[in-house]
């Protein structure tokens, strides 16, 4: 890395082409190309990498911190060509989820520590807030922290965290103090994945693949500096963090790509030529534009700095379900075929069952549609209850 | 395990059902099923000897013909046991192979020695069976055969006649494709394969009855997944209550019932309008509207199942997911709900001829 570029004062088409550029000459071979499923730090890693010698792996840090500092406008173009390309995702809960965290509630000391080995992919990081008793209502976590001399003594069970099994470090929700309101009473911590009492068993989920795990912490000793934020302020430091990531969830991609793919299906199979198919396929793509419509009026917001609120659960709760639509039509169309477990010859881009798969989680995990649909009627409705 | 109170079982019914128990665990166990997943054949032959025991093969085999002269209320009743067991055996196949040869349904079928699968599709997605015959046998290709890792002989049906094959016979290949239940379905292409034809019964009869008898398999499935579904409502705690108090899911649960309640119906007052000779029109109309009820709601169902189990639900360990999976496999089977629309779009006017 060179000196710093203001990226975002180029202009949209200049820096389109520069991204562009990039991942058609940098993208690593052997590194898998529009996958269908999480690929882990093993095979990516050099695409991680590619994008760390460039200064690329962290697009939202400011530069300051060795980031990109890229804007929401620039940042969803960045995204755009990723995707147009096929970029595989890298394991990217340190640049998306603790870097920023960090960058806004650590301390000095941390930011020295931890960012610089989040940016050169020295340190792999995994998400431990979800408990078994703890997911929808996260204030319930019951793992908890105490202070032992200079250090916190965990115990308890972190589970569904995302390549768990890939990361050498976790940050986790843990309480530290039982007897006050469930959410004033949780910490920031965070653990090196290799301490003693630290036990990772991967699940396998249903597409057959081992892509989220549960973490045990038995016992588990870390450092009293391993904290983030305030003792008993994690909870603030937790909800924080969600800023413009909530709106590219939104983004009308997933079910762009899931819609060209329906249409490739649609062609090979003859359902394309179908009159009633038509219509089914006329109907989805009217409500993709919507949806695009929608994700840009808060695109605009972005923009403009104007700041989002609840009511952008609407673009997460129709992205998710359009793209379980249409994954639902691709079932149909493929017929017998939407069955098996392996998809069309040579093009995983047809496999229907796996769409309808992949397309499951998307209502789930960050913030599940009921709980976003509870969201919108409280804060955004003003209903009671 | 499911409830049957909702419909009257006749003394047949019943006794259909208690010949489940030797293939059925009574605690609802589905350890045996999970432990067949993805290791060939994906089903247990020597269960299929059970299967030969209850005399299940000549279901629909009439008496004269030393049958058990059962009617299509019977079948449609044992394969909605075997949908809420996920019995993965391809049972149905064989009663169809059963129903299709009559009084030519080999011996070591009935002695439970060989596996005898039906192979009548010839094309992806549709419902055409008359392909498949030349002047020197058998020509072309049948398609989506289930059971097909483990069977032993195909009863293929052709336009020209019904042959009972070997699974080594001359000019037969087989492709298979696993399937996401963990068992697997095939291509069967044939070079002129010898075949002896032997004469046509009412093929188009009986492959609505195996797709009335898939609904129902499907209606098990559906029943069942619901139940599970229910059962965990009112166990998971979140907000210090159980996830099955909060309305927008109880609302959704219901919603469900009430899609079940009209499958169940229109699938045994189908079969009863069946066994007492309804029209080739009537019959048409009945069992596609019934597959396009269950195939949809089998991936409806599946899929606010996965939903109401959170992450839980995403995973392979907790047994909804072997009900999704199996929903997604046997959702298309003899005919997607595209399909059976378009058949109900092309008999709408005959209506009235
Ligand atoms: C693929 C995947 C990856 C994940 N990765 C991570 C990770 O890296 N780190 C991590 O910490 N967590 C992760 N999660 C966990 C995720 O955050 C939780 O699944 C989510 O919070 C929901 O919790 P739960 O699964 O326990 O479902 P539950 O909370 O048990 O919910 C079950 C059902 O009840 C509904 N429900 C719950 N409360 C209400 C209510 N009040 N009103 C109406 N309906 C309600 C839910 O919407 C859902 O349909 C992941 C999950 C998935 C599926």
């Amino acid at each position: 890395m060179t000196a710093t570029i203001d990226y975002n004062a180029l202009s949209d088409d200049a820096f389109r082409a520069m991204v562009r550029e990039f991942v058609e000459t940098r993208y690593p071979e052997g590194v898998p190309r529009f996958a269908q499923h999480r690929v882990h730090w093993d095979e990516v890693k050099p695409w991680y990498f590619v994008q760390s010698a460039k200064g690329w792996i962290c697009p939202t840090w400011p530069q300051e911190f060795g980031g990109m500092g890229l804007n929401a406008a620039k940042h969803l173009i960045l995204i755009e060509e990723y995707e147009r390309f096929g970029c595989a995702r890298v394991n990217d809960i340190g640049p998306v989820m603790l870097g920023p965290l960090l960058i806004r509630h650590g301390t000095p000391e941390q930011q020295a520590h931890y960012l610089p080995r989040i940016l050169s992919g020295q340190d792999v990081w995994a998400q431990g807030y979800s408990e078994p008793g703890a997911g929808s209502d996260l204030a319930a976590v019951r793992c908890s922290a105490e202070r032992v001399g200079d250090e916190w003594v965990i115990n308890g069970q972190k589970t569904w965290c995302t390549l768990g099994m890939d990361a050498n470090w976790i940050f986790i929700l843990a309480r530290t103090d039982k007897s006050v309101k469930k959410q004033a009473g949780i910490s920031f911590l965070l653990v090196p994945m290799d301490a003693p009492g630290v036990t990772v068993r991967p699940i396998r989920n249903l597409e057959m693949l081992e892509e989220f795990a549960e973490v045990f912490l038995d016992d588990v000793r870390v450092p009293a500096d391993h904290i983030v934020g305030p003792v008993n302020g994690g909870w603030t430091v937790a909800k924080a963090l969600l800023g413009h990531e909530r709106v590219f969830i939104g983004a009308p991609r997933l079910s762009a790509s899931a819609l060209s793919r329906l249409k490739a299906m649609a062609q090979r199979t003859g359902a394309w030529d179908d009159p009633v198919f038509r219509d089914t396929y006329a109907g989805l793509q009217c409500d993709l534009h919507d949806l695009a419509d929608l994700f840009e009026t808060y695109v605009e917001r972005l923009k403009t700095g104007a700041p989002i609120g609840a009511d952008v659960a609407s673009l997460k709760i129709f992205q998710s379900e359009l793209y379980q639509r249409i994954a639902g039509v691709m079932m149909e169309v493929t017929g017998e075929e939407s069955g098996h477990s392996h998809p069309f010859p040579g093009d995983s881009r047809q496999h229907a069952a796996g769409a309808w798969l992949a397309a499951r989680p998307t209502t789930i995990f960050g913030g599940s549609t009921e709980i976003m649909r509870n969201m919108l009627a409280k804060a955004v409705l003003g209903l009671p209850g | 395990m499911i409830g049957f109170d909702l419909l009257e079982l006749t003394d047949t019914q019943q006794m259909i059902v208690e010949s489940t128990r030797a293939v059925v665990p009574g605690d609802g166990s589905l350890d045996r099923v999970r432990g067949l997943r993805f290791a060939a054949p994906g089903f247990d032959r020597a269960m299929m000897a059970v299967v030969a025991e209850n005399g299940w093969p000549l279901l629909r085999v009439a008496e004269s013909d030393g049958g058990l002269g059962l009617g299509v209320t019977e079948w449609c009743t044992l394969m909605r046991v075997l949908g809420a067991a996920l019995v993965p055996e391809p049972v149905l196949s064989t009663v169809l192979a059963g129903a299709l040869l009559g009084a030519a349904l080999p011996d070591t079928v009935l002695a439970g020695e060989t596996v005898l699968v039906t192979a009548w599709q010839d094309r992806d997605n549709g419902l055409d069976w008359t392909g498949g015959a030349c002047a020197e046998g058998l020509t072309g290709a049948k398609r989506h055969v289930p059971g097909v890792a483990g069977a032993d002989l195909f009863a293929v049906v052709t336009g020209q006649g019904l042959a009972v094959v070997p699974r080594d016979a001359g000019g037969l290949t087989i492709a298979q494709a696993e399937t996401l239940d963990g068992g697997a379905s095939g291509t069967l292409s044939f070079d002129a394969t010898p075949a002896a034809f032997l004469p046509l019964p009412d093929v188009p009869a009986l492959l609505d009855e195996a797709t009335l008898a898939q609904s129902a398999y499907l209606l098990g499935i559906s029943e069942r997944a619901l139940q599970i579904t229910l059962d965990y409502l009112k166990v998971r705690e979140q907000f210090g209550k159980p996830i099955g108090s909060f309305q927008a899911l109880q609302h959704r649960a219901t919603e469900m019932t009430v899609q079940l309640d009209l499958l169940r119906a229109a699938i045994f007052a189908t079969a009863r309008r069946i066994d007492a000779g309804a029209s080739a029109l009537q019959r048409m109309r009945d069992v596609s509207r019934c597959k396009r009820r269950a195939a949809d709601l089998a991936l409806h169902v599946a899929g606010e199942a996965v939903q109401m189990h959170g992450a839980m639900g995403i995973t392979d360990e907790a047994d909804i997911g072997l009900f999704v999976r199996k929903a997604m496999v046997e959702a298309n089977i003899l005919g997607s709900a595209r399909v059976h629309r378009a058949r109900f779009v092309s008999l709408l006017e005959e209506a009235a001829a």
